[in-house]
């Protein structure tokens, strides 16, 4: 026996040498072990059938068709001990054939396995009667799933932009397919809120106001500007009546629509965007977190993508996987050296210095941004120049950034993070000041002041982000033409997505101060898909690098739901408390949310219900909701923390039970070897 | 996709969205892309057998280290040479619609090699050595170091080579596996 454990604990250089386990009868020993005839879950199941046992049965040749026969049958007979896939009902029916999508097999070993298990199906059919209830839910669920496909169906033959994105992905790989697949995202969210937004609010203020047309000169400048006679159009908040709108007919209140299809669009795609940042950060970062880093075998198995469709992006693929290669390997040779404590304290000062810098010019640039807005304008367009300043700030600082970041020691990654983090820090905070700027102002209509802001915000950055950058990279590609030496352009998929969300973010705090924005930040987006489609087939090349893009993407999508989160924040504190007097559709309130309190609620004739409200938000009762959040917030931390402790130790079980039966199996071999 | 329509029944449309990812205009759809690759053998039988070259073809699978592999790996008579349903197939598995533990039961097969329900030493030398590409070689002391290091990090139960569990344990906690095993139709 103790001659045995000492073979165990061999070191595992030698034992990988060790050549019986590869042998046909260990083979045979391992697939008779009850965890592999037992089939707990369908992948293993599907498994067993379809590799072991036919390992084990076929070891004399048999023709193909009576061993695929064989093996159908194996499938057959393990599907047949699942009790809940072989009852004779819809339901099962339902459940049937998602297994026999998931069978990793042929198409002809699926319709022979489906074939033989309609028959197993109905010869052991106990078919009673299904209630009048299930029945309905059954039909309802059928229902249901026809129309999912129908729907995958129709999205499929309407899919925008299909061979574009697909081109690209062919030529430059799946990252920035990604930054593709991310615009055509927002712009179909946008293109919805626009289509509402239109239907609801501008097209009725619109009609109301068609009659009386006034005839103002229109120059250049003010339309860039939003000023002049658009001052008082519809395409600002300033313009739009408080009362009835329709004229004749049944009474349409604006100050009801723009509130309800505001509030709901708001909360609408709030919901719509949490839900999808959940999602990808369930996938990409919760569910792929552990202890365990497969660095090495992740950059093996899933190195390849397979997108590609060009010779020079594959050549440039395999280079970049050789050169990740090589990189892997010197770095896992230098950490054996410890680095030093010292280094370690300097480059974590470096950082903090860095970033501390960083914030500090975030900061100044605020608070210049603010006394730039408080001086008394001292040139006639003196709004267009600020605007331009800041433009050109918001584009200019994020390229700095990125270089600034290079001096810091941070990994490629977190250095990315780092300067996507600062750089919407920077856009957020810009606009939150316009915000406080501007609700502070003693203007008599502040709304119409912050929504040409906004306005000239996104029709400004047209200019750079359409015209000025997309020149800078031709201009950069035929330098590269004429000097192969100096770096090709690179499809810049973090900057660029950048550019997406600053707009987007510009959306959220402007839509309800120019409802019109959201059908120019449409336009844009449409129109930015093309040029950057021609920037990147003509202009860039392949990255040199490779850009594992399912994390990132997730970033991006957090950004724009944190986005959408500080717009809210920025507009309950602020727009709902003091809203102007003397404009809008809110004018007759006190304040915004008396369009609820008084409008449809009617509060002041409604005593019991006011009373009621009174209670409810009340800082005693809102303090206790809060609390009881926080407490169940813990109690599912508390769960999480739970279950990870129970997967380590189920990790360190599997490791003993391998060891175990490699312990049994070495034993077994030496018995049988009568030794 | 209107003229691929007269080739399919509805009850074989029906058939093929039962037992694959796609829709029934995905299905037409992939068998216009199949029908490209050899128009007159397939315009004649929908079904034809093409041979593994010209199934290479494919604009993904032509520059891809796997292309053999993934050939066989689908093709119904173990030899590369695909029908239309094993061509189905294929892109099915490589679909967006398809779950990763399917994807990764099809990736466990195309990266062994020697077809002995393991990814052992040989596989991964031979899966390190096809993703570097025909021009750029690797040291074999790197090799050996790269796979000294895979197993070190994947190989759970010592036994010098990834079973099954151990490879979809890798692949369960990559998030770009996903994104990288796929080909759109």
């Amino acid at each position: 026996m103790e001659n045995e454990l000492e073979e165990i604990e061999r070191p595992p250089s030698v034992r990988r040498t060790f050549t019986l386990r590869h042998s046909a009868a260990r083979q045979v020993a391992v697939n008779f072990m009850p965890s592999r005839q037992l089939s707990f879950n369908t992948l293993r199941l599907r498994r067993t059938n379809s590799e072991h046992n036919a390992l084990l049965e076929d070891a004399v040749a048999a023709p193909d068709e009576v061993d695929a026969d064989k093996r159908a049958e194996l499938i057959v007979r393990e599907m047949e001990q699942h009790q809940r896939l072989m009852e004779n009902n819809p339901e099962a029916e339902e459940l049937r054939r998602e297994a026999l999508r998931d069978l990793p097999q042929g198409l002809t070993m699926k319709r022979n396995v489906r074939a033989k298990l309609s028959a197993s199906v109905s010869l052991r059919s106990r078919q009673r009667p299904i209630s009048c209830f299930k029945r309905l839910k059954y039909r309802i669920s059928f229902a249901f799933k026809r129309l999912q496909d129908r729907f995958r169906d129709f999205t499929f033959s309407i899919e925008l932009w299909y061979k574009a994105i697909r081109n690209i992905e062919g030529h430059f790989g799946s990252a920035v397919g990604s930054y593709f697949y991310f615009l055509r995202w927002l712009f179909a969210l946008d293109l919805i809120l626009c289509v509402l937004l239109v239907a609801f609010v501008v097209v009725p203020q619109a009609m109301y106001t068609s009659d009386r047309n006034t005839t103002l000169d229109r120059g250049f400048v003010d339309i860039i500007a939003g000023k002049g006679a658009f001052e008082d159009s519809i395409l600002f908040y300033g313009h739009y009546e408080s009362g009835d709108v329709s004229g004749s007919g049944p009474p349409y209140y604006m100050s009801f629509a723009y509130f309800f299809t505001m509030m709901c669009l708001y909360l609408m795609f709030f919901g719509v965007l949490c839900y999808r940042t959940a999602d990808s950060y369930r996938r990409n970062f919760i569910e792929t977190s552990d202890g365990l880093s497969h660095l090495f075998a992740n950059k093996v198995f899933c190195g390849w993508d397979f997108n590609i469709v060009t010779a020079q992006a594959a050549a440039l693929n395999a280079r970049s996987i050789y050169n990740e290669f090589k990189e892997l390997l010197n770095e896992r040779n230098k950490n054996n050296q410890s680095t030093y404590f010292w280094t370690r304290m300097v480059r974590c000062f470096t950082n903090i210095a860095v970033t501390v810098l960083v914030l500090g010019t975030i900061a100044a640039l605020e608070y210049g941004l603010w006394q730039l807005l408080a001086t008394e304008p001292s040139l006639p367009r003196w709004e267009l120049v600020i605007s331009l300043v800041l433009c050109a700030v918001l584009a200019v600082l994020p390229i700095i950034f990125g270089i600034i970041v290079r001096l810091e020691y941070y990994a490629p990654r977190t250095a990315l993070y780092v300067t996507l983090a600062r750089t919407w820090l920077l856009d957020i905070g810009t606009l939150l000041l316009l915000l406080v700027y501007w609700s502070h102002s003693d203007l008599p209509c502040w709304e119409t002041a912050l929504g040409q802001e906004t306005y000239r915000l996104v029709l400004l950055d047209t200019l750079i982000s359409l015209f000025l950058l997309p020149l800078i990279e031709f201009c950069r590609a035929l330098l590269y033409k004429l000097n192969p030496k100096c770096s090709p352009p690179e499809f810049n998929v973090a900057y660029n997505s950048l550019t997406i969300i600053y707009n987007q973010t510009v959306l959220w705090f402007g839509m309800i101060f120019s409802p019109l924005l959201v059908v120019a930040v449409t336009l844009k987006f449409l129109m930015l898909f093309y040029v950057k489609r021609e920037c990147a087939r003509r202009a860039c090349q392949p990255a040199r690098k490779v850009w594992r893009a399912a994390q990132t993407q997730t970033v991006f999508y957090m950004l724009v739901t944190l986005s959408l989160f500080a717009a809210l924040f920025g507009l309950g504190s602020l727009f709902l408390r003091s809203s102007s007097r003397s404009c809008g559709p809110f004018r007759s309130y006190e304040q915004v949310y008396g369009v609820v309190t008084e409008g449809v609620l009617q509060l002041p004739s409604r005593p019991t219900l006011k009373a009621a409200l009174a209670f409810l938000t009340r800082p005693g009762v809102v303090g206790s909701l809060m609390l009881a959040l926080c407490v169940s917030v813990y109690y599912m931390r508390a769960r999480a923390r739970a279950q990870q402790c129970m997967v380590r130790m189920l990790r360190q079980m599997l490791l003993l039970q391998a060891k175990d039966k490699d312990f049994l199996l070495a034993a077994i071999a030496k018995v049988s070897n009568g030794g | 996709m209107g003229q691929g329509k007269s080739q399919f029944t509805e009850e074989e449309l029906q058939d093929y969205e039962d037992l694959t990812y796609f829709t029934k205009k995905e299905v037409l759809f992939a068998h216009q892309k199949f029908k490209a690759l050899a128009p007159e053998k397939v315009g004649h039988n929908k079904n034809a057998k093409l041979p593994m070259a010209k199934i290479l073809q494919y604009p993904e699978l032509r520059v891809n280290p796997f292309r053999d592999r993934i050939c066989k790996v689908f093709s119904s008579s173990n030899d590369g040479d695909c029908t239309f349903e094993d061509f189905l197939d294929m892109m099915s598995v490589f679909s967006e619609m398809a779950p990763k533990a399917v994807k990764a039961e099809h990736a466990f097969r195309i990266f062994d090699f020697d077809g002995d329900d393991m990814i052992g030493v040989s596989d991964l030398r031979e899966v390190i050595e096809r993703l570097c590409g025909p021009d750029l070689k690797l040291s074999d002391s790197e090799i050996q170091q790269l796979v000294q290091n895979v197993l070190e990090e994947a190989d759970l139960d010592d036994d010098g080579a990834l079973s099954f569990a151990e490879f979809e344990h890798i692949i369960d906690k990559s998030s770009d596996f996903c994104n990288s095993f796929r080909i759109r139709l």
